[in-house]
């Protein structure tokens, strides 16, 4: 704004920080990152905007409302949370976003431009993905006790797992029913090493559908209920506690085929 | 001998923590930090339960508290916030097997329905189980989150002038 000094908050411009910073906010709530930062980098960037911001979160809205310093403006927003693939990499930038912007006092459309040039950078390759997926999976048996065939048997099954998981969710399909069909996949393929006659057989179908635990929502969880965000963790846990039971869907009926050759 | 099992089980539990990792999309420069932070944890997790006898569930305690701490150093120096670096080297931790067992015993509960003796057996197994995923996942994330607590200031400010954005 032009103006420059006091009279520069007008309405508009209240009106242009808070369609950002809604944004902002629902980006980060969307690619998994806990309540507490989220609520704080939001108002950190308020903060070095001028104005203060009130945030309520919930799993799949947010509001927020921006109040003007000493002027007694307001203006509201209330966003869907749109429900990106959980993004470590946004986490770390869009934080680092809100620390440059309180330091080096960046005008909005300067921190605009920032975000969408962040948002913006391409992900991962889903192929090294998926082989670095299978690498940790394979790790996981041996942790548990499983021979060098068992970890070959957990690779190949979750190389086959994993790569059903990215089709199914590049075709948008609901994502219960890819947990359900990837759990499934995966353990048929590492029951296998009961026909086999492998002697940790049963660690390498055990292991074969660990890939799909939900371990970030698990944590953030518990991270935002000893923050104080109690309504919030117990939806993300909740909502992790659905996908494992997709998990335990898929991988019974593995079970109940194969459950002669367990017991 | 035991050097050697020592070091074994904290390199894969690095793999384990790089490759499950990688899934939730984490910046490249993070990936050596998280896999020292969880062949640290995992490797004294190991120790812990297997040379003084110490449970699973006050072993992973320590080892989360571990990685937490060590995350607060780490994170200052690739620009990460805290979170990023140690939650990816808790999930080797997650209680999978446990997991595990605890559904299994509960379709097996199913199965022997019919016969009272048999099904009391899988209902306790998977009660038994069911409560030691829920303890240790607990407190892994509580673990982790106390050097949170006591370094707030620092811990708040790790991607304060960050050289990556």
């Amino acid at each position: 704004m032009s103006m420059g000094g006091e009279n520069r908050m007008t309405r508009e411009y209240l009106s242009e920080i808070a369609d950002f910073i809604a944004r902002y906010l629902s980006y980060m709530l969307g690619a998994g990152v806990h309540t507490s930062r989220v609520v704080r980098n939001s108002k950190r960037i308020g903060g070095a905007l001028g104005v203060d911001v009130s945030v309520h979160t919930s799993q799949k809205t947010a509001t927020l409302t921006v109040s003007g310093k000493d002027n007694g403006l307001h203006d509201t927003r209330v966003v869907d949370i749109p429900p990106f693939p959980i993004s470590f990499e946004w986490n770390a930038d869009l934080s680092a976003l809100s620390w440059a912007a309180h330091d080096e006092e960046m005008s909005l459309d300067a921190i605009r431009h920032k975000f969408d040039e962040l948002v913006s950078k391409p992900k991962m390759n889903p192929i090294f993905v998926l082989f670095m997926a299978s690498l940790a999976n394979a790790s996981f048996c041996r942790l548990f006790g499983g021979d060098i065939w068992a970890m070959l048997i957990t690779f190949t099954a979750t190389m086959v797992g994993f790569f059903t998981r990215q089709h199914l969710t590049r075709k948008k399909v609901n994502h219960y029913i890819v947990f359900i069909a990837s759990a499934f996949v995966a353990s048929i393929c590492a029951s296998t090493a009961l026909a086999l006659g492998i002697d940790t057989a049963e660690i390498a179908l055990a292991t074969s559908v660990l890939y799909l635990v939900p371990g970030v929502p698990l944590i953030n969880g518990v991270i935002d209920i000893t923050d104080g965000h109690i309504q919030i963790g117990i939806s993300r846990l909740v909502n992790a506690f659905m996908l494992i039971i997709c998990i335990a869907i898929g991988m019974s009926v593995t079970l109940m085929l194969v459950k002669d050759s367990l017991l | 001998m035991i050097a050697l099992d020592i070091i074994s089980d904290g390199i894969f539990a690095a793999v384990a923590a790089m490759g499950f990792g990688a899934i939730s999309d984490p910046p490249m420069r993070a990936f050596p930090y998280i896999a020292i932070l969880a062949a640290a944890g995992h490797a004294a997790r190991y120790c812990l339960m297997n040379f003084l006898g110490v449970d699973i569930v006050t072993a992973s305690l320590v080892a989360a508290f571990i990685i937490g701490t060590g995350s607060v150093w780490c994170g200052r120096k690739v620009f990460c916030p805290m979170t990023v670096l140690y939650i990816p080297a808790l999930l080797p931790m997650v209680p999978g097997t446990y997991a595990y067992k605890t559904v299994f015993s509960l379709i097996m509960f199913f199965q022997e329905i019919s016969s009272p003796g048999k099904g009391a057996g899988y209902l306790q197994e998977m009660i038994y189980n069911g409560a030691v995923s829920f303890s240790v996942l607990f407190m892994l994330a509580v673990g982790a989150t106390i050097p949170v607590f006591l370094l707030r200031e620092r811990a708040n400010s790790m991607t304060r002038g960050s050289r990556f954005l």
